[in-house]
């Protein structure tokens, strides 16, 4: 670990870019811009991967804010997640040059992808809280103008706003936290708060409130129950956003949050529980919204909801080296699966409806396959990603408790029935549209190939110990966020497990392939319906909180505009008064002149007679 | 002291005639009166205390008068060159 | 000081040569009455030791300025002094009454003046006296130099004023640019419809 001033440029270069296309991104132009955008990422990721392979690296700009330096920390865990942003990130700026041809607001979106990889970036690599909220608060930014990019249209500027405050309620926890953590210890380094929890000497309770509120913070991040409201909608972004931001990285920055923190955690049966149950509901709740859609980009945002949960469940039940091997897992099928969708949303000229698509695997062949592939990696089929990530999980899960076993097998069995709908609804069946479909150009295309393998073999970094091959991932990762031993599974009951998910997985595809290519029964039809709403989450919140405050709102505005009849009521004498003394304003040079020598006669004669 | 009074006639004259008077260049004559009413004045104190610093400023006032009737004049023209007329009763624009 | 013949004299002269601007009907008439008494007022700067502001009085202002004054006139035919309409005939009176309140308030004001006992010499206030002063960092060399600077400005506004076309002959911008940045059209179009032709 030496100092480096390669960490503020791994950061600057994403930033520069922001900057250089926000004042001259029109003079550069298309497809300029979003190469050069491109390429800063690129270079982030080269410089990252440098400094990750030295061993790591830090950066403190001592005396920041009194009393808390700016620090950078780049080891095993941050790095894992800038290979993940930065990499995963390059691949959809460049799938995202073919995807926003032609859009008028070509530079200004890279501009504004570039800014949020620098933000998360600072989110990844900051070691003091303040700097990581900072991230934070600048990938919710960047979500903002990105959900909202095409403002013009009302959908999206409220979707846009409904984002930016739903996750402002997790920013208020994170503040908290922040504000209870520095009173008990002084310090908002985590490096430093690591040692001085160890140290003990605190209230356990209050530690315990300050992790509630991270945890929130996280819940708002990362589109958990009951704060998941907003990402569905966030799908009004443009597709490349939806991969990247609120797929691949932005809304696993909550997981990432929770896993640098485990040292607050891992003891604490309470919160570790409460991150159980609500990845749980999470993993449900996504699971079964996703198989009512008919919206593609929402079937994908919901099937992302129901990872986060899982990633959530992994945290909870004291796995953080595997919840962050989920978020890389994740990042490669999950953007996959939306640039597959991306594409063939780019094929069909703007076209979101399922309903209207069918039959691409004709058309589209080599997006096909990626939507295969990610199909495969997300449903947990063997020996892809997906299943690796997903049945460490379930083997921590057991662990925990038998019966999380098997609600976590019940989600991965909706899992990999959500999946393969999404694949059979747009691959399968007759094309029912009537756009002539066409597969993408090259530089869409390329990506997906370089995810497709990704997605094929990225698992195999973190196989179970039974099989007897190296785990690259667990000590790798353990280094830097702490070990925490737990028992290992006996190796018949873990290759039971194994067996289990997998067969569990293909079966459950296998039915879902033929189940989803007949009519459906009536009681999906009714199951869907729900489903559609989303259950009526957004319903619930609007009588519960949203129309009782705007009646609030309202009440008060009614008491300012009292306030302002009256100022206008003032406004109006002063008017009358104004309009009695213009009328000295004559025009008429020598009725000045007389008012000019009346006043000097009564000044002289004040002055005189004083 | 007489000096004192004959400053303040010649400046009540000349306010006279700058209300009085309806053509420009009459106005501008008369407030040249009052101006030289003033340096009278100033000339008048400057004997009574002693000063010398009294007659700089009317050296200055000498200047500045010269300075302002250069532009008051052209204006005067200017005015005189489009609108045909030197009264200033016509000229009634300056309201808002 | 005491009242004498020639105060007294000067005194008639100065306030008569005064009366004769302000009512006279010729303005040529009033402009060589203002010259009298200025020439007046220059005898009574010598009497109050002001030797070399009085030259300067007869000189800038009885010779140069007044002149101009005379020069404009005839230029624009302006000897009549009941031009157009008036729109105030009865401010006569009320400026009449307005000139000797005023009168007397700034009597009243200077009587109450009390002069310092044995105030020292004026040197006869000539030009060996005021340049030291004159050219002082101190006293008033900046303000001479802020005086010459106004005096060049004025001459270019006065040519500006009085000359728009040949300025933009010579060079190519209009003396007096628009708000909207167009090219100001020519004069003739200029002239405001309104405007009333009275002679």
């Amino acid at each position: 670990m030496q100092e480096t001033l390669l960490l503020p440029l791994i950061i600057a270069l994403p930033l520069l870019g922001f900057v250089i296309l926000g004042l001259f991104g029109k003079r550069i132009g298309e497809p300029t811009a979003g190469w050069l955008a491109s390429l800063l990422v690129l270079g982030s990721f080269l410089l990252g991967l440098f400094v990750l392979l030295q061993g790591g690296g830090k950066w403190t700009l001592s005396e920041w804010l009194p009393g808390i330096p700016f620090s950078l920390n780049l080891d095993n865990l941050s790095g894992v997640m800038l290979m993940v942003v930065a990499g995963v990130g390059f691949l959809i700026h460049v799938w995202a040059i073919g995807y926003m041809h032609g859009d008028p607001g070509y530079s200004r979106f890279f501009s504004y992808f570039n800014l949020f990889i620098a933000a998360m970036l600072v989110l990844i690599l900051g070691d003091s809280l303040p700097v990581v909220f900072i991230g934070w608060e600048g990938v919710g930014l960047a979500s903002y103008l990105l959900i909202g990019f095409w403002y013009q249209e009302r959908v999206n500027a409220d979707s846009a706003r409904k984002a930016f405050i739903v996750n402002r309620i997790g920013d208020l926890g994170f503040l908290l936290a922040m504000g209870l953590l520095w009173s008990m210890f002084g310090t908002l380094s985590i490096s430093e708060l690591v040692e001085k929890v160890e140290a003990g000497g605190y209230s356990f309770t209050t530690l315990t409130l300050a992790g509630f509120f991270l945890l929130i913070g996280a819940i708002g991040k990362s589109a958990q129950v009951p704060l998941m409201v907003w990402l569905p909608d966030a799908m009004a972004g443009p597709t490349p956003v939806s991969a990247l931001i609120h797929a691949a990285t932005m809304v696993t920055a909550g997981v990432y949050l929770l896993v640098r923190h485990a040292f607050m955690l891992h003891d604490d049966a309470f919160l570790s529980g409460l991150i159980v149950a609500i990845g749980l509901l999470t993993a449900f709740y996504g699971a079964l919204c996703s198989l009512g859609q008919w919206d593609i980009k929402r079937i994908v945002a919901y099937t992302t909801l129901s990872q986060l949960g899982f990633m959530f469940v992994a945290v909870g039940v004291g796995a953080y080296w595997v919840a962050i091997f989920h978020i890389v897992t994740h990042a490669f099928f999950k953007a996959l699966m939306f640039m597959a969708s991306g594409s063939v949303i780019h094929a069909l000229g703007g076209e979101q409806d399922v309903r209207k698509m069918g039959g691409m695997r004709k058309y589209l062949p080599a997006t096909h396959l990626h939507g295969l592939i990610a199909t495969f990696a997300s449903g947990g089929l063997v020996p892809l990603a997906g299943f690796w990530s997903k049945d460490a999980i379930l083997a921590y899960s057991f662990e925990y408790g038998p019966w999380l076993w098997f609600l976590m097998l019940v989600a991965s069995v909706l899992a990999a029935l959500y999946s393969i709908r999404w694949y059979v609804v747009v691959f399968w069946g007759d094309y029912r549209g009537k756009e002539h479909p066409h597969e993408s150009p090259p530089v869409m295309l390329w990506p997906n190939h370089i995810l497709s393998v990704g997605a094929l073999g990225v698992g195999f970094i973190g196989l179970p110990y039974v099989i007897d091959y190296k785990n690259f991932i667990e000590p790798f990762l353990t280094k830097a966020i702490g070990d925490f031993p737990h028992e290992k599974l006996p190796v018949l009951t873990e290759w039971v497990l194994i067996l289990t998910s997998a067969v569990v997985a293909i079966a459950a595809l296998a039915w879902g392939f033929r189940f989803f290519q007949q009519k459906m029964p009536a009681w999906y039809e009714r199951f869907q319906a729900a489903a559609l709403q989303g259950f009526y989450a957004d319903a619930l919140y609007n009588t519960l909180l949203v129309n009782p405050a705007k009646g609030l709102a309202e009440l008060l505005f009614g008491g300012d505009r009292g306030l302002l009849a009256g100022f206008a009521g003032l406004g109006n004498l002063m008017g009358g008064l104004g309009s009695l003394l213009a009328r000295l304003e004559t025009g008429s040079l020598r009725f000045y002149l007389a008012g000019l020598l009346v006043a000097l006669v009564l000044l002289v004669g004040w002055g005189v007679m004083r | 002291m007489i000096w004192l009074v004959a400053s303040a006639l010649l400046f009540s004259i000349g306010a006279y005639g700058a209300l009085t008077r309806r053509t420009a260049i009459l106005v501008f004559l008369s407030i040249e009166l009052m101006l030289n009413a003033a340096a009278l004045s100033l000339i008048s104190f400057s004997k009574l205390t002693g000063s010398l610093d009294a007659q700089v400023v009317v050296l200055f006032i000498i200047a500045i008068a010269a300075a302002e009737v250069a532009v008051g004049l052209g204006l005067i023209v200017a005015i005189f060159r489009r609108r045909e007329t030197t009264s200033v009763d016509e000229l009634r624009q300056l309201r808002g | 000081m005491s009242v004498g013949f020639w105060e007294i004299l000067a005194l008639l002269l100065l306030a008569g040569s005064a009366i004769a601007v302000v009512r006279l009907q010729n303005a040529v008439h009033a402009a060589i009455a203002l010259i009298a008494n200025f020439l007046v007022v220059a005898g009574v700067y010598v009497a109050l030791e002001a030797r070399f502001v009085a030259m300067v009085q007869i000189i800038v202002y009885a010779g140069a300025i007044v002149v101009l004054f005379l020069f404009v006139i005839m230029l624009l035919s302006a000897a009549n002094a009941n031009v157009g309409q008036d729109l105030m005939p009865r401010l006569p009176w009320v400026a009449g009454l307005g000139a000797l309140g005023l009168a007397g308030v700034l009597i009243f004001a200077v009587t109450r003046f009390q002069p310092p006992t044995g105030p020292p010499s004026l040197g006869g206030g000539l030009p060996q006296a005021l340049g030291p002063l004159l050219y002082d960092p101190e006293k008033w060399l900046y303000a001479l130099l802020a005086v010459g600077f106004l005096l060049l400005v004025a001459t270019v506004a006065a040519v500006v004023l009085v000359e728009p076309e040949r300025i933009i002959a010579a060079t190519g911008h209009s003396a007096h640019p628009r708000r909207d940045g167009q090219p100001n059209p020519p004069l003739a179009e200029q002239k405001d419809e309104k405007a009333v032709v009275k002679r």
